[in-house]
């Protein structure tokens, strides 16, 4: 009776796989099949081509992209201009056309996922002041430094000089003005419209213009002829 | 079979049913001349028959192909300084070949009107090397082979400088000389 | 009842099958033959199982180079159970070769190739090379970019042969390049050729195993006299003999049982291998890995000095195969005991821990570059919080420079170089400066490609990287142990 028994639920089981679902349990899932201006995909992007140098939090060296200002400042043709040609002089070009593995297409998409994924989290002042840079007054800007940024960042700064040569020659002006606009909050470096020193609501628009230039202006040329950014 | 009765039967072997058959054939002389007659014959006719099998299997080996000059599109797509990717249709590809008749390269643009082009093959084992343009190296995923932007070994495994093919500028276009896969002994 | 008899006995009569089966059915085995011996069997039968789901798998596969990655993912997600034959004969595939390497490792340490059983090991060394080879030209019919690049160094391998290299490749791939002819000729291997070898084989192991009867447990003191031994071991097993069926057989039913369960258990638990990425060769982001009984190949080839490897990959495995096959001929007689034969268990030891390591060393493949590493791996909090505006551009050139792709930061990076989380303990501001601009010690020298900022840069991050209770390497004479230029390298 047991063999039966046993014999019903083998044939069972067999109708079962062979009649119904016999599909492959765990079907490959393609990247491919995402679409790239997906959250996901743009995160997935993300991490494969830019999370190595930009952070997202405290981690990593360079601009962060999870930053409150960000996305609240950076238009998306910025963002792509960025991407496509790169920008200074550690920030490659990923467009095809300059050796880069993304079309001008992809890279559209991915910046739309990427703002989807991490825009709603601008929370910053941000459209008060431009993504790219633009001309101020060093005289003015020396003002500024010297009330609101030195005592972290002047030659005896806690955060280190600005205005090390070294670091001059690696930073475009464009870099110098991303880093003030968009600070590194959770390491400590205010955004430009968080308290500062002698500033308890931040810079204006115009003294970021005026500061940014004068750190420029402290650029001396390289003696060995390297590229200044 | 194991008592088989050598005595009469010329030791050559044979059963009794042959011996019969034998007896019925003819002369034992007769019978030694078929046995080397069907041995010939069936040698010939042997050797005549795995000639093409073993011709048809070693071809590959004996058939020699010449390159081809391939087009790898306008000189203006490789700026100068700069080493880029670029892909061809092999040109000694067999209606079979599908995708993996595909083949792909680096071509270095030193300056305008000068190349390098290296095979996408470690010199190590095969592997496909890959260029980072920001360290200027060639890294190869497989046993860490690592090569300079001229080619030249760095690092790793591979003795010697990454495989590299003849080139052309003609008409504005940049042929290389292509199809064999690169291999040690030659330098493509 | 009476009917079955009767068209048995019809049956028998014709054929004779019965009387023919009966003995190997019923002929006596060592009444000690336990557990050890039920590897053989599950061996065939996973073999057997690879002819049932190889010919299922070639109903649909199709075996031209245009077609055969798209076949195989039909057969993965449209064709009903496909993709649990695939799953089976993939498992089943490293089953029989992990089987067979225990039922050899069995009949070496117990030396049951001696006398009168030398053949029954050699038939069994080519069964192996012949289920190694249907392994490897298994991993070729998945045409995707792992069989395509294996295909590309097996032709490097191929080669190095001296004069004839450049035949031997063609002959290889059937072409000057590895297309579809490669892949055909290597299809005609694996389900005409190899197959047909092994059962031939298989045949002649068995038949071996009748003649020569199955060997009893090594017993200290039982030597193996070739004058005396077929005639006292024909006397033991009448005396003392057990029927194969079904007093060991029972046995081997149990554990082949157990084997089933456990294959299709883990077939349709992880599915089927592969097939990976497509196999178009200019898609080069790729990480090509050969299959399990291949990984301690892929080390060892990865670890050789380059100035003999050449030597050794060519004449290593012709010396290994030629041990194996003399082996019998160089002790067929005396103490089969493992206890009595203390090098040979050494010698069996050091394989299995050597072919382990190397198979490990093979998985992780320090060797090889994380190819994304700069582009995916950020710089840990801890190596960027209170760094100097310099300090993080550096860290930023370590990225951009694919240093990451071989140095490794907070154990994520590649394992090639040393990881470098304390680096500034070992080496001075000068000796940083020295080694990222000159190379050495299998790095590629980066002064041509950084300019004096960068360099500047990347050496101020470097030389932060240091616990915080040892000092700065920048304070001239200050580091603990000055290393000597030889600590450079690795
Ligand atoms: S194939 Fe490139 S290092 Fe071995």
């Amino acid at each position: 009776m047991n063999c039966v028994r046993a014999g019903c639920c083998t044939v069972s089981l067999w109708c079962w796989m062979v009649g119904g679902g016999c599909e492959r349990p765990h079907p490959e899932q393609h990247a491919a099949a995402l679409s790239l201006d997906s959250p996901a995909a743009a995160q997935a992007l993300f991490d494969s081509n830019c999370r190595g140098c930009h952070s997202q939090g405290a981690e990593g060296a360079a601009l962060p992209l999870m930053n409150k200002n960000y996305w609240a400042i950076a238009t998306d043709a910025v963002v792509v201009q960025a991407i496509s040609h790169g920008q200074g002089r550690l920030m490659p070009a990923y467009i095809d056309s300059e050796g880069g593995p993304f079309t001008a297409q992809e890279i559209a998409l991915f910046v739309k996922g990427m703002r989807s994924a991490w825009g709603a989290g601008a929370v910053g002042r941000g459209g008060g002041v431009s993504p790219l840079i633009v001309a101020g007054d060093p005289a003015l800007g020396a003002q500024v430094f010297a009330e609101s940024c030195a005592s972290c960042h002047g030659s005896q700064g806690t955060a280190g000089s600005v205005t090390d040569q070294m670091y001059l020659r690696l930073v475009s002006d464009q870099g110098l003005w991303s880093s003030v606009i968009y600070g590194r909050c959770e390491l400590g470096m205010p955004a430009w419209d968080d308290a500062l020193p002698n500033r308890p609501s931040g810079l204006t628009v115009a003294e970021v213009a005026h500061v940014v230039s004068w750190i420029s202006s402290q650029r001396v040329a390289a003696h060995d002829g390297s590229a200044t950014p | 079979m194991n008592d088989r009765p050598t005595k009469g039967c010329q030791g050559c072997g044979c059963s009794d049913a042959s011996r019969e058959g034998g007896a019925i054939e003819g002369q034992p002389a007769r019978r030694g001349f078929m046995v080397k007659l069907g041995a010939g014959l069936l040698g010939v006719g042997g050797l005549l028959t795995a000639l093409p099998i073993v011709g048809y299997i070693i071809g590959p080996a004996t058939k020699r192909f010449t390159n081809v000059w391939v087009d790898l599109g306008a000189v203006s797509v490789f700026p100068a300084g700069q080493t880029r990717f670029a892909t061809f249709l092999n040109p000694i590809r067999q209606p079979t070949d599908g995708d993996s008749a595909k083949t792909a390269c680096w071509v270095r643009c030193i300056e305008a009107g000068k190349f390098q082009v290296f095979a996408i093959n470690c010199a190590h084992l095969g592997c496909p090397v890959r260029w980072f343009e920001q360290s200027k190296l060639f890294m190869c995923p497989c046993h860490g082979g690592v090569y300079y932007q001229d080619g030249s070994r760095a690092a790793g495994p591979p003795p010697r400088g990454l495989f590299e093919y003849q080139w052309k500028v003609d008409g504005g276009k940049l042929l290389i000389d292509a199809g064999r896969l690169p291999g040690l002994e030659e330098s493509v | 009842m009476k009917v079955l008899k009767a068209s048995l006995g019809w049956i028998e009569e014709r054929t004779g099958v019965v009387a023919f089966v009966a003995p190997l059915l019923f002929h006596h085995v060592p009444r000690n033959a336990k557990w050890w011996y039920v590897f053989g069997s599950a061996t065939l039968m996973f073999f057997t199982i690879q002819l049932v789901t190889g010919v299922c798998l070639a109903t649909v596969y199709a075996p031209s180079a245009a077609q055969a990655w798209e076949s195989l993912n039909y057969i993965d997600n449209h064709v009903p159970m496909g993709w649990m034959l695939r799953a089976l004969h993939g498992w089943s595939s490293n089953a029989m070769v992990v089987m067979m390497a225990i039922h050899m490792l069995q009949v070496f340490l117990h030396a049951s190739y001696k006398y009168p059983r030398e053949l029954n090991w050699i038939t069994g060394v080519f069964l192996l090379l012949t289920t190694l080879a249907l392994a490897f030209t298994g991993q070729v019919m998945r045409w995707d970019q792992d069989a395509y690049w294996g295909l590309g160094i097996g032709a490097a391998i191929a080669d190095r042969i001296p004069l004839v290299g450049d035949e031997v490749r063609a002959l290889l791939l059937g072409g000057p390049i590895i297309g579809g002819a490669t892949l055909n000729r290597f299809f005609a291997l694996h389900v005409f050729v190899l197959p047909g070898a092994a059962i031939a084989l298989v045949g002649l192991h068995m038949v071996l195993i009748i003649k020569n009867g199955i060997s009893e447990m090594p017993k200290p003191g039982a030597v193996v006299v070739p004058s005396m031994y077929r005639k006292e071991f024909e006397e033991r097993m009448h005396k003392d003999g057990v029927p194969f069926v079904p007093d060991a057989a029972q046995r081997d039913m149990v554990f082949c049982g157990v084997c089933l369960i456990g294959l299709v258990a883990l077939a349709a638990f992880y599915g089927p291998f592969g097939p990976g990425g497509m196999p178009d060769p200019t898609i080069i982001d790729t990480n090509p890995r050969p299959d399990y009984p291949f990984m301690w190949l892929f080390g060892a080839v990865s670890l050789l000095p380059p100035s003999s490897e050449t030597a050794i990959m060519l004449i290593a495995p012709a010396v290994g195969v030629l041990i194996l096959v003399a082996l019998p001929f160089m002790s067929n007689s005396g103490e089969r005991a493992p206890s009595k034969r203390p090098a040979m268990v050494l010698i069996a030891l050091v394989t299995v821990m050597a072919i382990a390591a190397l198979t490990w060393e093979g998985t992780t493949s320090s060797w090889s570059p994380v190819m994304n590493g700069w582009s995916s791996l950020p710089t840990p909090v801890k190596f960027v919080r209170g760094r100097t505006p310099l300090e993080m551009q550096g860290a930023v050139v370590f990225q951009f420079a694919q240093c990451r792709n071989c140095h490794s930061l907070d154990g994520l990076g590649g394992k090639r170089g040393p990881e470098l989380d304390d680096v500034a303990t070992r080496l001075s501001y000068d000796q940083l400066v020295r080694q990222v601009q000159q190379g050495g010690g299998n790095m590629p020298a980066y002064g041509k490609n950084l300019d004096s900022a960068q360099t500047a840069a990347v050496v101020a991050f470097l030389a932060t990287l240091h616990p915080a209770n040892e000092p700065d390497s920048r304070i001239p004479g200050a580091q603990l142990s000055v290393p000597t230029d030889n600590a450079t390298a690795r």
